[in-house]
């Protein structure tokens, strides 16, 4: 295995520290201290793992890792993050990073990332053995069919071979000496209906019959309905072309079409008949071959565990398998990107492309949407395909449905992402526990009551992030039934009211409520709905705390109905959001809160909405406060009570 | 004249209680949440030791530590990092590697022998 690895790190001390045990691990590695520098030695050495950190001057960790995915895609790259840095290591994930590790580095993670990094190398190594064995297979079954063809060709030649042969029977006396090589069972005959000579195919096949009567090597009898064809060519002086069937030598009966050419002497007697017989079971047996080729080639098109297709230079799919027109609306003559990606134009880094411009086979990992909508991740290998003259003329393309094996992936990463974030949450929680208690009894101690006072609060705040975390947590480990019940609207929305209020006043920010006093009865599960919209809240108030730019905050939660739907509206004038925080809000573990947030809380609101049958959906802009709007079926329809079971199963 | 010891953390209760830990035992004490809070603290109180946490929003404490370093008139000033965070390749030449939950009296214990 190449043991290359190159490192790049804006800090010294890490470039050491690693080096040094990398090295004592077996890896080859070259340092660099910036993004430029990386790429340069990259270029140079191109090792298969890098190392890199995200926060560097200059060109970000971020940008080589898309500069060295675009250059190589099969480079693993390995993320060092701070600690800060979740959602960097997040979005690094989404340009492909194999893994992430926390600084300060621990070896054993590193370890783990690397061998991560190459067992996807393995992996891909793997694919594209098995792809190049079934390139390979395709040729070895497309040289079969031409064979096939041939003799199919030789077998039709046979009788015009027999019509030349008879002119030069007819014209030479020592026409004989051709017989040896002929590919048939060639006899000759004298006026007595007697064989005097056999070449030795038919020797092999059908035995030496020298000196016995002409007819004797067919299964049929002469005179009903059978003429020996040599006795016939002796009467009418004519050669004929006849079926029949023969005896071989082992005992079984062979099917074959019979020539007869008359050689006459120097008086134009017939003298000898030359009798020459093409076995058509050979024929049909080529023939039976080639269909069952054509057949096994077809299967193996079809059943083949990837996508395949077949490109012209426009792009344009003229052939497709049966599981790719399972997964796409496959029109013949579409364009690929069309088919794949819903795109107007052909994509970037397109490998078909490449495969027409060098004839080598490229990969390349890409998302495609299916015909109902699903993304799959895919694996895609190309091939050229060649006219006689050489040309590539298409392109074959392969791609392997991976979205399994990256879900899993990218659970796993985010699993480890949470243990060693919620393992930091709790010891700092326990400190402050530390901090409030020492303050309590020095308190006591040196008759300090305003001291004592502080302590205690900070206590009780400990203890309420300690509960939040541990609910949360708990939410997060079990799927849970809903456990719906009737109850009033408007007591609900005042009892999540009151529940945040004093806190959201504590802060000294204004809280309005404004609900339709209309509100009739609902039917969802209290409890939760009622975690979903406190975890809201209490982000809102978050927002208004860390907004510095304004003097006075807000939050209004309104509940309203439409319909069939009631709608909770949570409105703050905080800090707002830019749109990749938006985007990743509902995201496990996502937090932008440090070390205040667990990075579960809207995660788990939105599940909980989901499985009400309802929607959250996101108003916000850095600087301009959030609009959270929460819409679910007052009344939980049956059809959904009865899918939150599938969707249970399906999340397990 | 008290020594002076600056504590650097984003939990404001982490901060009380060092504060309280650190003046219980006869320290002056200031403080800042962020590390860029922390380089303006350092110079303007010239502490004579810092308390430093690893993990924080923004810039990772480490960083600051760098930073300081490259400082002709800071860089000698003691640093113990009090992190929750394992593992101490970051900071290489701090004092001393403090994790959270910490024992008070040990921690102050480390702060009496490095600047008395």
């Amino acid at each position: 295995m190449d043991k290359k690895l190159l490192l790049v790190d804006d800090e010294e001390g890490i470039r050491k520290v690693l080096s040094i045990s990398l090295s004592d691990s077996g890896y080859t590695v070259f340092t660099a201290e910036n993004g430029e520098e990386a790429l340069k030695i990259y270029r140079k050495e191109t090792p298969p793992i890098v190392l890199t950190d995200i926060k560097m001057p200059g060109m970000d960790g971020i940008e080589l890792l898309q500069r060295i995915k675009h250059e190589n895609p099969d480079t693993e790259v390995i993320m060092i993050t701070g600690h800060g840095d979740m959602d960097l290591a997040i979005k690094s994930l989404k340009y492909q990073a194999v893994d992430f590790v926390t600084k300060p580095i621990n070896d054993d993670v590193l370890e783990i990332a690397l061998n991560r990094a190459h067992e996807k190398i393995r992996m891909r190594q793997q694919l594209r053995e098995y792809t190049e064995n079934l390139e390979a297979l395709v040729r070895e079954k497309s040289a079969k069919l031409i064979e096939v063809e041939r003799q199919v060709a030789v077998g039709q030649a046979v009788e015009g071979l027999s019509s030349a042969m008879r002119d030069i029977a007819g014209d030479l006396e020592g026409g004989l000496t051709y017989f040896n090589e002929m590919p048939c069972f060639v006899s000759v005959h004298n006026p007595k209906l007697k064989i005097i000579a056999v070449n030795p195919l038919y020797k092999e096949r059908l035995g030496d019959k020298v000196g016995r009567n002409s007819w004797d090597v067919y299964t049929a009898k002469t005179g009903a309905g059978f003429k020996c064809p040599a006795e016939q060519t002796f009467k009418t002086g004519k050669g004929l072309r006849t079926k029949a069937t023969v005896k071989t030598s082992n005992g079984d009966k062979a099917p074959v079409i019979v020539h007869t050419a008359p050689i006459r002497n120097q008086d134009g007697d017939v003298e000898l008949v030359v009798e020459i017989s093409a076995d058509i079971t050979e024929v049909k047996r080529l023939r039976e071959e080639l269909h069952r080729t054509q057949q096994r080639y077809q299967q193996l098109f079809d059943e083949v565990p990837c996508y395949i297709s077949v490109q012209d230079r426009q792009f344009r799919l003229t052939a497709t398998n049966r599981r790719f027109k399972e997964d796409f609306d496959v029109e013949l003559g579409a364009f690929c990107h069309e088919v794949y990606k819903h795109r107007d134009e052909s994509c970037p880094n397109c490998p078909v492309a490449r495969t027409f411009e060098d004839g080598q086979s490229h990969q390349a990992e890409m998302v495609v949407t299916s015909k109902t909508g699903e993304q799959y991740n895919v694996l895609i290998w190309t091939a050229p395909l060649r006219n006689t003259a050489g040309e590539i003329t298409h392109v074959m393309e392969m791609s392997t449905n991976i979205t399994q094996i990256r879900k899993l992936q990218d659970h796993l990463s985010s699993l480890g992402l949470k243990i060693s974030s919620i393992s930091h949450g709790i010891k700092g929680l326990l400190t402050g526990l530390d901090g409030g208690m020492y303050l309590v009894e020095t308190g006591f101690a040196k008759k300090k009551p305003e001291r004592v006072k502080q302590g205690w609060a900070d206590v009780k705040t400990i203890i309420s992030r300690i509960r939040k975390l541990v609910h949360n947590i708990l939410f997060f480990a079990k799927e849970r039934e809903l456990k719906c019940a009737r109850l009033d609207g408007l007591n609900f929305a005042e009892d999540v009211a009151s529940t945040i209020e004093p806190k959201i006043k504590a802060n000294g920010i204004e809280f309005v409520c404004d609900f339709d006093t209309s509100l009739e009865e609902l039917e969802i599960d209290a409890g939760v709905v009622r975690l979903a919209l406190i975890n809201i809240l209490e982000n809102a108030l978050d927002a208004c705390i860390e907004d510095e730019a304004q003097k006075s905050h807000k939050i209004v939660f309104s509940v309203q109905q439409e319909e069939e739907q009631i709608i909770f509206e949570i409105k703050d004038n905080g800090i707002g959001m830019d749109q990749e925080t938006r985007e990743s809000l509902f995201t496990l573990f996502f937090s932008s809160k440090g070390n205040k947030g667990t990075g579960l809380g809207l995660f788990i609101a939105d599940k909980i909405i989901d499985q009400h049958g309802g929607k959250i959906s996101v108003v916000s802009k850095p600087g301009q406060g959030s609009n959270f709007r929460i819409s679910i079926p007052k009344i939980i329809p049956q059809s959904i009570k009865n899918m939150t079971g599938d969707w249970k199963e399906k999340n397990e | 004249m008290p020594k002076k010891i600056l504590i650097i953390d984003d939990d404001p209760v982490v901060v009380k209680y060092l504060m309280a830990v650190f003046s219980d035992n006869g320290y002056a004490t200031c403080s800042a949440s962020s590390s860029m809070e922390g380089l303006e603290v350092v110079k303007a109180e010239k502490p004579d030791l810092i308390c430093l946490d690893l993990q924080m929003p923004g810039e990772w404490g480490a960083r600051f530590y760098r930073k300081l370093r490259k400082d002709k008139q800071l860089k000698d000033t003691p640093v113990i990092v009090v992190s929750g965070i394992d593992g101490d390749h970051a900071v290489k030449d701090a004092v001393a590697f403090v994790k959270k939950p910490f024992d008070p009296e040990k921690l102050v214990g480390i702060v009496k022998n490095t600047i008395g």
